[in-house]
């Protein structure tokens, strides 16, 4: 518990808090004030808008301890408010309140678009209030509210739209630029070197990629490798082995990108296909925290190079991925996340049979990302073992 | 959903937030504004043993004009970039103005928008396109990162477990620079699908070409930024756009289309008179 001091809607508090109580649970739960409406608690829906300092501040992804000696008004604090009280009455007229959930927020963020953008037209007052949803869809009605107080306050005729002057800039004239400073090798994408997903294998809602590398052993020392599970996994960072049956492998995966970690626990059936070289692994794993749940398919081949002096793995990794972690995929990050994994995976293989080749390979390939993924990895293991060069 | 449990500190300068840093937690975690970790630990994909929060230091909250350049804390927030004229760099107030939404913006801050790396964020493209500088410290003194190699993928930076981004220092473009910002959002302060920037000052002789919202860092586009610089808006076509950008936007075809009119739209900024 930490204790805060702040002043709400006018008046001292002083409160005990635990460091992860959001302002918004700390208004309603601790302070009875549940005017303050909680809807998605990330911070999309603007429903738990309150005022901080004077601005506009989402309750839901602010903590109540950094709040300390902050100014806070919720909408139990406008009851004597000029503005609120004209888009109160406008939101009554013009039937901006339906179910009136996103009500609070609306007004909030309404109060600081009347006050700070005084000229707004239609246009600007819905971008403005982009960041406050209403369930109902009434934003007609609400948009007409805002739009009406702006109006009844303007001083003049003119509007914003009609008094921008239209500026002619000169053109923009030719020359020949500064050579570029040569850049450090960017990590990413690799994406030119990759195949593309075949479509005829996809499936709806999975997420299929290919990847390949070599490693500069011989095949069959590197299939010898392959065999052997709790050896492969120990060149997963953040693998572990539970159980292993020959058929049969339970483990955990501790995953860290940036600020994300996950650690998925489950099973994966194993078979491997002497005759042609290639295995598969089929599993499924959840992470207990974030709820995320995966499912996976792996399939690898390989195959002789170089008068077998060299093993080109290739693999195809094919999986859905469900829950909190999922939501977090857009533009393809969780893709990428796999793509690491898989990078890390190929240098510490190589590690492991004593080709450290992948490992210190700084540039070129679509591998370099495994380069990348490799000092993450060590940096993890840093932790892991409690050092803190 | 709720935050897991972590501790918090405040430290009232930047030595001892570098002192909690090195203080032996297992995952300490700077935050600013919070706009982003905030709702990575309400759904618990972020579990940081320890929040250090900055937002409050003085010496992380100003904006010096340096003559050629302008430095600016890293705790400056997008809204407060928003409302400011900086002369010789208006683009700041474009890009902050279209970032998430006002309420996100009066709390989120610039060097948390860097630190945390998303691909789809603006402030690494835009500052990537700009030649900014990312003013980094640690416990043995200050080093500068150029912006367009800070990211290294997809939230992973140059910076390490020990060290803070202090400020960016941006390079002032010239009266007759012209510059261009374009991101396609589904909605309206959303994360972008397609993102780029573009910068183009004939007195110093940039020509900056930038295409954001990969699954990494942005990508420079700089044969296609020189060619225009060179010859103009004749330059641009349809083929020359695609085939710089292509190469680097993966297979998806709406996504190569979609990044292709980004780059075009950017263009067309500065171009338009």
């Amino acid at each position: 518990m930490t204790t805060v001091a702040f002043t709400l809607n006018g008046a001292p508090i002083t409160a005990d808090v635990q460091p992860r109580t959001h302002l918004g649970d700390f208004l309603r739960d601790n302070r009875r004030l549940s005017g303050t409406h909680l809807g998605c608690e990330h911070g999309v829906c603007g429903a738990c808008t309150v005022l901080l300092n004077g601005a506009p501040a989402r309750s839901c992804i602010t903590l109540a301890v950094a709040c300390d000696g902050a100014d806070i008004t919720t909408i139990e604090g406008f009851d004597h408010d000029g503005v609120m009280g004209e888009l109160r009455d406008a939101f009554t007229r013009e039937h901006g309140l339906q179910c009136g959930f996103c009500t609070p927020g609306m007004l909030i963020a309404a109060r600081d678009i009347v006050l700070r953008l005084p000229a707004a037209g239609e246009r600007r007052i819905r971008e403005e209030l982009s960041g406050n949803l209403c369930r109902c869809t009434g934003y007609v009605g609400i948009v007409d509210a805002v739009a009406s107080v702006i109006d009844k306050r303007k001083p003049c005729e003119a509007t914003a739209d009609s008094v921008v002057p239209h500026v002619t800039a000169p053109a923009l004239p030719r020359f020949t630029p500064v050579a570029t400073q040569a850049r450090p090798a960017a990590s990413l994408p690799a994406e030119a070197t990759r195949a593309p997903a075949d479509e005829k294998t996809a499936r709806q809602g999975w997420t299929r990629f290919d990847e390949s590398f070599v490693i500069r052993k011989p095949r069959a020392a590197v299939w010898e490798l392959f065999g052997d599970v709790p050896r492969v996994a120990a060149c997963l960072a953040g693998a572990q082995v539970l159980s292993y049956d020959g058929k049969t492998v339970k483990g955990r995966m501790v995953t860290k990108l940036g600020p994300i970690a996950a650690s998925f626990a489950g099973s994966a059936a194993i078979e491997r296909n002497e005759a042609d070289w290639s295995g598969t692994i089929i599993g499924a794993g959840s992470d207990s925290g974030s709820g995320s749940r995966t499912r996976g398919e792996i399939a690898y081949r390989l195959t002789s190079l170089d008068q077998d002096m060299a093993t080109r793995v290739e693999v195809t990794v094919l999986y859905n991925l469900q829950g909190a972690l999922a939501q977090f995929s857009r533009s393809g990050l969780a893709q990428e996340f796999a793509r690491h994994l898989v990078g890390q995976f190929a240098a510490s293989i190589g590690a492991q049979l004593g080709d450290d080749t992948l490992a210190s390979r700084a540039t070129g390939s679509s591998l370099n990302v495994g380069q990348l993924v490799w000092s993450v990895a060590k940096q993890w293991l840093r932790r892991l073992v409690g050092r803190t060069d | 959903m709720k935050a897991p449990a972590f501790d918090y500190v405040r430290p009232s300068d930047i030595g001892g937030v570098l002192a909690a840093l090195q203080g032996g937690h297992a995952m300490a975690k700077v935050v600013a504004g919070g706009q982003s970790l905030l709702p990575m630990l309400n759904l618990r994909l972020a579990r940081p043993t320890l929040l250090i929060d900055i937002a409050r230091i003085d010496a992380l909250r100003t904006i010096d004009d340096r003559g050629t350049s302008v430095r600016i804390g890293a705790a400056i927030t997008h809204a407060e970039l928003e409302d400011r004229d900086i002369a010789g760099c208006a683009m700041l107030r474009t890009v902050a103005t279209g970032i998430a939404y006002r309420s996100v913006r009066n709390r989120g801050t610039i060097g948390g928008s860097l630190v945390h790396a998303d691909p789809a964020a603006d402030w690494p493209l835009a500052l990537a396109a700009l030649g900014a500088t990312i003013i980094v410290e640690g416990k043995s003194g200050n080093r500068a990162v150029p912006a367009d190699s800070f990211m290294r993928a997809a939230f992973q930076t140059r910076i390490t477990d020990d060290e803070i981004v202090v400020a960016v220092d941006v390079p002032k473009l010239s009266p007759a620079a012209r510059t261009g910002y374009y991101k396609f959002c589904r909605k309206t302060g959303e994360f972008p699908e397609a993102s780029a920037a573009a910068v183009f000052d004939p007195v110093s002789r940039r020509a900056r070409l930038y295409v954001g919202a990969l699954s990494g860092p942005p990508q420079p586009l700089d044969n296609l930024a020189t060619t225009i610089a060179e010859n103009g808006i004749t330059a641009i076509t349809e083929a020359a756009v695609a085939a710089a950008v292509d190469p680097i936007a993966g297979h998806d075809p709406a996504e190569r289309r979609m990044r292709r009119a980004a780059v075009m739209r950017a263009l067309k900024d500065v171009f338009a008179s």
